[in-house]
């Protein structure tokens, strides 16, 4: 016999952003809790709405399966006589048991041997288990900000207010904080019955629906994504995936109207009527076939229809009023100079130990003056905070940057000016777009880096998850950039010049600790690049300071070509052996090979060997011809297998064993300028990744 | 309903019958109706407590000359404190808005996440905003903590906007063009308060002065704590509160200094409800 069992935990509305994560942690608690004692199943559906989380199992058995169990009896040596007989002792366990002694086994624990009797333990019937896992299951789901509602303290997303527990068309009695489970669904808030009966588990969705509620997330989403497409008519949606995951969970049937704004408001910067829908009203933003912003909007409400167009006149005059004052905020904030505005900027907080944002001003026009002495990219750099004064950014944070960089282009400063001040927080996030011009892209790496620097100089250093000033997505977002701008700087030359800004006389620390997080940084980014996770650890491990990201990529591109080559493979055994012997010669400089000093045939023809070698592979790198450089250190494998060979590089006489390591140092040194190949893990000849 | 007062006495009347204490707004000047003496000090300690008033909430940065449709230096908020909340608290908060006419079945309503926070009161709380028709009418909140200290039981606290739902329910564009009484406007009630205060706020506010008078008023609260007598204190600390407003809405508060003057009237209230929770 196969069953069903429903699961639907009703709660006061949940965050949009939550639902999935939660959904997830509970199916997954559920399949794991249910799956320990051997429980198999057929499907899991799930469903959610910004009121409920629900899990729905068919093909469940009655009852868990049996179980094996030793029960202990006595030890061996108190159980049986010498003789090999059952003594009382197992008599009585036996008949304890119920069986017979022929029945008695033997079995070993940490104590020694003991009597056993393998018994079948009946599998409990799963609605039981259901009961006893439940209440760990729904616990354990994680939640980023919690609340407490009831005399238990215990903490949840938002108050439980009902549970549905069905087995079949029967109710499991169970209870959890003081919610008792029965089969009392609840209805669409507007449109809906307050309680719906649920008479079986399996018909949950089709009950619900009559009840003016879409279970299936992925259902709301095609309404939604077909609802946007026809009432656009001519007109384009602005694709958004983020606001369509949004506006999927902040209903429980959605439906899709379209409304207009006055044109007039037209003439406020495109960017701003975006985000006020967007971000204030989570509407859809509308393009005409050129591309240009339409005076109209979708909506998605939580309700089937907007039958006499009460709700869509309810949404124009909200954003009506919203526009009103982005055009009032518009108009204000350009009343007043953003060269003006930059002295203000001594009134605003950049960070307590590092001063207000007049001071990072500061710093920011001689950073990127040492990256690039073009004049405009130091007048970007002067103006890009001044917008963190005006109206508009005030009331729309999310437009920092690009306030400035529009007020500066009313102003009349020229492209390499305002792009650069309105594209230098790009990229906001690991998917957002890199600034496209190069000024824009130069500067948002000196503000990145000042902040990185200045905050780890202040002990602001990220840990875990407590990263409050987002260092890393700082951090991300400029070697994104250096990488795709190709940029040239070495990551120490950035750092040396970002603290050059700061008074710190001890710069040692903060300079090495913030190149090791920069490390991090590069290697999750070329991870991202699909490059294999050892290729990168071969590349960064020859040090990250001295390099560009650019190089960086480079370099691990032409490892991951090279990887599956032989000779390049069967080189690690020599690279280790090699620096195994220098770090154990304990001299930490070694000298040039002094060719008079070579003594025998094999060390004679090796020094000849890397005469020519190390010059070229030198010239390799130098040309960023790294597949050739590559090349030539495989080339070496031989010479090197050949010299360890033939040549005893540890021997007594210091001047000799001296010169030997000086060799070995010449090509350790000339293969680490481009890869630590100890750090290739060997695939046996298989494809690179 | 036609009337802004119709309003007022319709949610009012609905928060009777579900046996709330109706109480009178305060009359010391506040920017929200959580600051009301019923609700910072009820909040408190184990005693169920249910209670409703209107309260003025004066912001001073919000002002516009009574030149902006839908912003005002002082609006009304209509607040109910619900202790313990009821686990139907949501449903009669949807019944307090059938109450005064607004047709949910044809309506687009939704509880967005929103969580409040009053830094100055050491208070917090985990809820929603209430949209309807993309309008935020109501904050509704269940509080955490108040004066700093964990709350048990928990309240609910449901904030209504009154000038918003009236303009909603009116069908009327411009606040100012509501009506109060049948006969008499917003903007005849009001306009003459919302310009000359917002003139005061914005350009004659004397900071020198009133940064003298947030010490005073801080060294008052402090004189009536040393000496157990919490609720002047209290008074004395919201009007440190005000203070601080006024001295923002005339831009003379650096970051820095911000922070500092925040946390002084934090304080206070943390010391006030600690002081209250120990003599009740």
């Amino acid at each position: 016999m196969s069953h069903r069992l429903l699961f639907e935990l009703g709660t006061e509305e949940i965050p949009a952003s939550m639902i999935v994560p939660a959904l997830e942690d509970l199916r997954r608690g559920m399949e794991g809790a249910l799956a320990e004692p051997g429980l198999g199943w057929e499907e899991v559906h799930t469903f959610t709405t910004p009121r409920r989380l629900a899990v729905l199992f068919t093909g469940l058995p009655e009852r868990c399966p049996d179980r094996g169990e030793l029960a202990w009896g006595p030890p061996v040596s108190v159980a049986f006589d010498t003789a090999g007989r059952p003594t009382p002792a197992a008599e009585g366990f036996a008949r304890k048991l119920g069986v017979g002694t022929d029945s008695l086994e033997q079995a070993d624990n940490e104590r020694g041997r003991y009597v056993v009797v393998r018994q079948v333990v009946p599998g409990i019937p799963v609605v039981d288990l259901v009961k006893e896992i439940l209440p760990g299951v729904i616990a354990s789901i994680r939640w980023p900000k919690t609340m407490y509602w009831t005399p238990s303290r215990f903490r949840f997303i938002r108050p439980i207010r009902w549970i549905v527990l069905l087995w079949d068309d029967e109710v499991i009695p169970f209870e959890f904080e003081g919610v008792k489970a029965d089969r009392w669904s609840r209805g669409h808030r507007l449109i809906g019955p307050s309680r719906i009966e649920i008479s079986e588990a399996a018909a949950y969705e089709e009950i619900l629906r009559s009840g003016g509620i879409l279970v299936s997330p992925g259902e709301r989403r095609r309404i939604i994504e077909a609802g946007l497409q026809r009432i656009s008519g001519d007109l384009q949606p602005v694709p958004d995936s983020e606001l369509l995951e949004t506006v999927v969970h902040l209903n429980e049937w959605p439906a899709v109207i379209k409304g207009s704004f006055s044109p007039e408001f037209l003439r406020i910067p495109a960017e701003v009527l975006v985000t006020v829908m967007r971000h204030h009203q989570k509407y859809f933003s509308l393009v005409d076939q050129e591309g240009r912003l339409a005076p109209s909007f979708v909506a998605v409400i939580n309700n089937r229809q907007d039958a006499d167009g009460t709700i869509r006149e309810g949404h124009e005059k909200v954003l009506r009023a919203r526009l009103e004052d982005a055009a009032f905020f518009w108009d204000a904030d350009r009343k007043i100079r953003l060269s003006e505005r930059v002295e203000r900027l001594r009134d605003v907080l950049f960070q307590e130990k590092l001063g207000s944002y007049f001071d990072k001003t500061g710093r920011l026009v001689r950073l990127s003056n040492r990256l690039d002495p073009d004049p405009q990219l130091a007048e970007a750099a002067r103006l890009c905070k001044a917008d963190l004064t005006t109206e508009m950014v005030r009331e729309l944070p999310e437009l920092q940057g690009v306030m400035g960089g529009l007020y500066a282009r009313e102003e009349g400063y020229p492209e390499g000016v305002w792009r650069a001040v309105y594209e230098h927080y790009r990229p906001v996030s690991l998917d957002d777009e890199l600034p496209e011009s190069r000024n824009g892209a130069l500067l948002s790496v000196a503000d990145r880096m000042d902040t990185i620097v200045g905050c780890f100089g202040a002990g602001i250093v990220p840990s875990g998850s407590s990263d409050p000033f987002g260092l890393r997505r700082q951090a991300q977002g400029a070697v994104e950039i250096l990488r795709a701008w190709r940029f040239e700087y070495s990551l120490r030359e950035l750092v040396e010049s970002a603290l050059s800004g700061f008074p710190w006389e001890e710069e040692q620390g903060v300079r090495e600790a913030v190149l090791a997080f920069l490390e991090q940084r590069v290697s999750f980014l070329l991870e991202r690049l699909g490059l294999a996770r050892d290729v990168v650890r071969a590349v960064c491990a020859t040090g990250i300071a001295s390099a560009s990201p650019a190089e960086l990529e480079d370099r691990a591109r032409a490892v991951a070509r090279i990887r599956g080559n032989e000779d390049f493979e069967a080189l690690a055994v020599a690279f280790k052996r090699a620096m195994n012997l220098l770090a154990r010669s304990g001299e930490s400089e070694v000298a040039e090979p002094d060719p008079g000093r070579l003594q025998e045939e094999g060390e004679k023809r090796f020094y000849e060997v890397l005469q020519e070698w190390v010059p070229r592979v030198r010239a390799s790198v130098e040309r960023k011809d790294y597949d050739r450089a590559l090349e030539l250190i495989a080339e070496i494998r031989p010479a090197v297998d050949r010299f360890f060979d033939d040549v005893l590089v540890m021997v007594d006489d210091a001047s000799v064993r001296r010169n030997r390591l000086a060799l070995l140092r010449r090509v350790v040194d000339s293969i680490l300028m481009v890869v630590d190949p100890s750090q290739i893990l060997v695939q046996g000849g298989g494809e690179n990744g | 309903m036609a009337t802004f007062q119709d309003l007022v006495h319709q949610l009012l009347g609905f928060w009777k019958d579900y046996g709330c204490v109706i109480q009178q707004p305060y009359d010391v000047e506040v920017g929200a109706g959580t600051m009301h003496p019923e609700t910072f000090f009820r909040v408190l300690g184990p005693r169920p407590y249910q209670v409703a008033y209107v309260q003025p909430s004066r912001r001073p940065a919000d002002g516009r000359y009574a030149e902006n449709p839908n912003r005002v230096y002082r609006h009304h908020q209509l607040q109910v404190i619900l202790k313990p909340a009821p686990e139907d608290v949501q449903d009669v908060y949807l019944d307090s808005l059938r109450s005064i006419g607004i047709v949910l079945r044809s309506a687009d309503l939704r509880f967005e996440e929103d969580n409040w926070e009053s830094p100055t009161l050491g208070a917090w709380g985990i809820g929603w905003q209430v949209l309807l028709n993309g309008l935020e009418i109501t904050q509704f909140t269940y509080f955490q903590q108040a004066g700093g200290r964990d709350l048990d039981p928990i309240s609910a606290e449901i904030t209504y906007g009154l000038e918003r739902i009236a303009a909603f329910v009116t069908g009327k564009d411009n606040v100012f063009d509501l009506l109060w009484s049948p006969t008499v406007t917003y903007g005849t009630v009001r306009r003459r308060e919302e310009r000359e205060f917002s003139r005061y706020n914005f350009e004659l506010a004397d900071t020198p002065l009133l940064f003298q008078l947030f010490d005073l008023y801080e060294r008052e609260s402090n004189r009536c704590l040393e000496a157990e007598c919490v609720l002047p204190a209290y008074d004395y600390c919201l009007k440190c509160s005000h203070t601080f407003n006024l001295l923002d809405s005339r831009g003379a508060i650096s970051v820095t200094q911000r922070v500092a003057l925040i946390n002084r009237v934090r304080s206070l209230a943390v010391d006030i409800a600690s002081a209250y929770v120990k003599q009740s």
